[in-house]
């Protein structure tokens, strides 16, 4: 156990346009937290298996491309964790395998459940990205998607633990 | 499959798996000949020199080390040299140990997750970390846990384990403490096992032969295994200070690349930085621990194999948890943590032993601290033509190999380099399938 039982992780690099979105929508979240949830911003994701051990809850914030097949802005919400089935691997794509960091989002979680480490209730929150420029700040329309994107963690903090699946243990485990 | 001895085979990797940033590779045969082979780059960080000029001389320490989320210690030591050069002014002895002791955190962060994460599978035959960890738990376990050594004692001395922000040109914003450094005594002790075990471990590892004919540059301190400090040294002979950097190495553009290729003394060899140049021409330096794991793992005075350079790794996170307990044994309390760097119009070259080996930057300052001019010269730039130099020879005898096969072999000849590709941005790359 490292810290309290609920955990916002926002990722993403500050200096490069809507990559910054994850830490936006995680120091939005932190004006409002309670006090048994901490917030943080994270750049590497491969700490993610380290900080999130023995957790109960754990809500990280990413961006997210499609491939241009969805609008900007738009906030996507995927439920994992240890009771629940790994992500597809149709989902994490390159992320982790053949993208930008050794280690994606996605690689995190499967690392970390191959591990047993995976909490139980773990939500990625993804906000779609227009632009990743060097040094650009985040672009309008996903900068408008931040206030959505906190509502949606702090709907995910706000459930009762039922609702984001079987208590550890109690169902099947992947 | 195709076979590669067949004629005018194109063999093309969009994009590289299990290393830093962005890059693809491509390779061409023609009559079973290698006729090209490029490995791409297409993260663009020149950026950076441009928007730093008109910054104020204080800021390099933070912004560039935003240039990597791996080694952001290499961008802010160098880049403290270079400034405090400009200005003329010369740090503490114990301003420069507090630099050794967050520096070997970064080595020992980023070491952990090459050898555990990445570099591993490839010899153990999995595609990566998470398939090796079904099988290798206690394996990944032991990576993970000299990660969180190193994340702990960034955290110390830098404030925080990523982009640390204890660091200013002149030193530290706060010295930490002795009570503060003692406390992570136990988990560097824990660490320095776990290191050596690691040398044993990937000591055993099954390499394939192939020696390097190239030049190795590397820096080399008045004493000691370098890492934050050094003058440069190679291994034809050829000794300059950081401040002639320039004079000796000339960097230039080819098409393929975003990152600009370097060459040494206008030489058509190329020369290589990293683990393996550090190790060949400093093994003598090496802390008796270190040099005892390195004899034991079979390495002589010499090592050429850029495959074994995941053992010279490991014997570097060794030298790296034996350096962090000596010098927190030595720490005192009650030391100035920074020394006053009043701006001067001049040039500042500055450099260290980033993971991957020697990162130099060079800045000219205003009267005011403007910069009116930055260079950055990564490790991995240097690094372009010895790895294409590498899959030329490796592609060439591996030719037998199906196609799949050898673009395997290729990205384990890559990752021996541990290329850090201006890694910036994560997002998830995702598809939604609607049927």
């Amino acid at each position: 156990m490292s810290g309290p039982p609920v955990l916002v992780v926002g990722l993403g690099h500050p200096d490069r346009g809507d990559d910054a979105v994850g830490g936006a929508v995680a120091r939005e979240v932190g004006r409002v937290a309670g006090p048994g949830v901490e917030v943080l911003e994270q750049e590497d994701p491969t700490d993610l298996v380290l900080l999130w051990e023995g957790r109960e809850r754990v809500v990280v914030v990413d961006a997210v491309s499609s491939g241009g097949t969805v609008a900007p802005g738009t906030v996507h919400v995927l439920r994992t964790g240890a009771g629940r089935a790994p992500i597809a691997a149709g989902e994490w794509s390159r992320t982790g395998r053949g993208g930008t960091h050794a280690f994606g989002l996605a690689g995190a979680v499967e690392l970390a459940r191959a591990l047993g480490r995976l909490p139980n209730d773990v939500t990625v929150v993804g906000v779609e990205v227009s632009a990743l420029d060097q040094g650009a700040p985040l672009t309008p329309v996903v900068a408008s998607a931040v206030p959505t994107a906190a509502l949606a963690v702090l709907d995910v903090l706000a459930a009762a633990p039922a609702d984001a699946g079987p208590p550890r243990g109690a169902g099947p485990r992947a | 499959m195709t076979d590669t001895t067949e004629r005018d085979q194109v063999l093309h990797v969009a994009t590289l798996a299990r290393v830093e940033g962005e890059g693809g590779m491509h390779i061409e045969y023609r009559d079973g000949e290698v006729t090209d082979v490029q490995l791409r780059i297409y993260e663009p960080p020149r950026f950076y020199e441009a928007f730093l000029r008109g910054r104020s001389y204080t800021e390099p320490p933070d912004i560039t080390a935003r240039i990597c989320g791996i080694c952001p210690v290499a961008y802010q030591t160098s880049s403290c040299w270079a400034l405090e050069d400009a200005c003329g002014v010369a740090v503490t002895d114990e301003i420069r140990l507090g630099r050794r002791l967050l520096y070997c955190g970064e080595w020992i962060e980023s070491h952990a997750l090459h050898i555990y994460l990445l570099h591993a599978p490839d010899f153990l035959g999995y595609d990566g970390a998470i398939e090796m960890a079904a099988d290798h738990k206690d394996l990944v376990e032991r990576g993970l846990r000299m990660k969180k050594a190193g994340n702990d004692l960034m955290d110390v001395v830098g404030g925080r384990s990523v982009h640390p922000v204890n660091v200013r040109l002149g030193g530290f914003y706060r010295m930490p403490s002795r009570e503060e450094l003692l406390a992570l005594r136990p988990g560097l002790e824990q660490g320095l096992e776990d290191a050596l075990a690691t040398v044993s471990l990937v000591a055993a590892f099954d390499f394939p032969d192939l020696e390097q004919p190239y030049e190795y540059l590397s820096l080399r301190p008045e004493e000691g295994y370098p890492i934050e400090d050094g003058r440069v040294v190679t291994s034809s002979g050829t000794e300059f200070d950081v401040r002639e950097f320039t004079e000796h190495i000339e960097e230039f553009h080819v098409p393929h690349s975003n990152a600009l290729h370097a060459r040494l003394d206008g030489s058509p060899v190329p020369y290589s930085v990293g683990p393996l140049a550090r190790y060949s021409l400093n093994a003598d330096r090496l802390g008796e621990v270190a040099r005892e794991a390195a004899g034991r793992a079979g390495l002589g005075p010499v090592c050429r194999n850029p495959f074994r350079s995941i053992v010279v790794r490991a014997v570097e996170v060794v030298e790296a948890f034996t350096e962090a307990l000596r010098i927190i044994d030595g720490w005192r309390d009650g030391v100035a943590p920074s020394v006053p760097v009043p701006a001067r119009a001049g040039e500042g070259f500055g450099a260290s032993e980033a993971p991957r080996g020697t990162l130099f930057h060079r800045y000219v300052i205003d009267d005011a601290g403007i910069i009116e001019d930055a260079q950055i010269v990564p490790p991995t730039s240097q690094n372009q033509p010895s790895v294409e130099a590498d899959l030329r020879t490796l592609v060439q005898a591996w030719r037998h190999l199906d196609d799949e096969a050898l673009v395997h072999r290729c990205e384990q000849a890559i990752r021996n380099y541990d290329p850090c590709i201006s890694c910036a941005t994560h997002f998830l790359d995702l598809t939604v399938d609607r049927g």
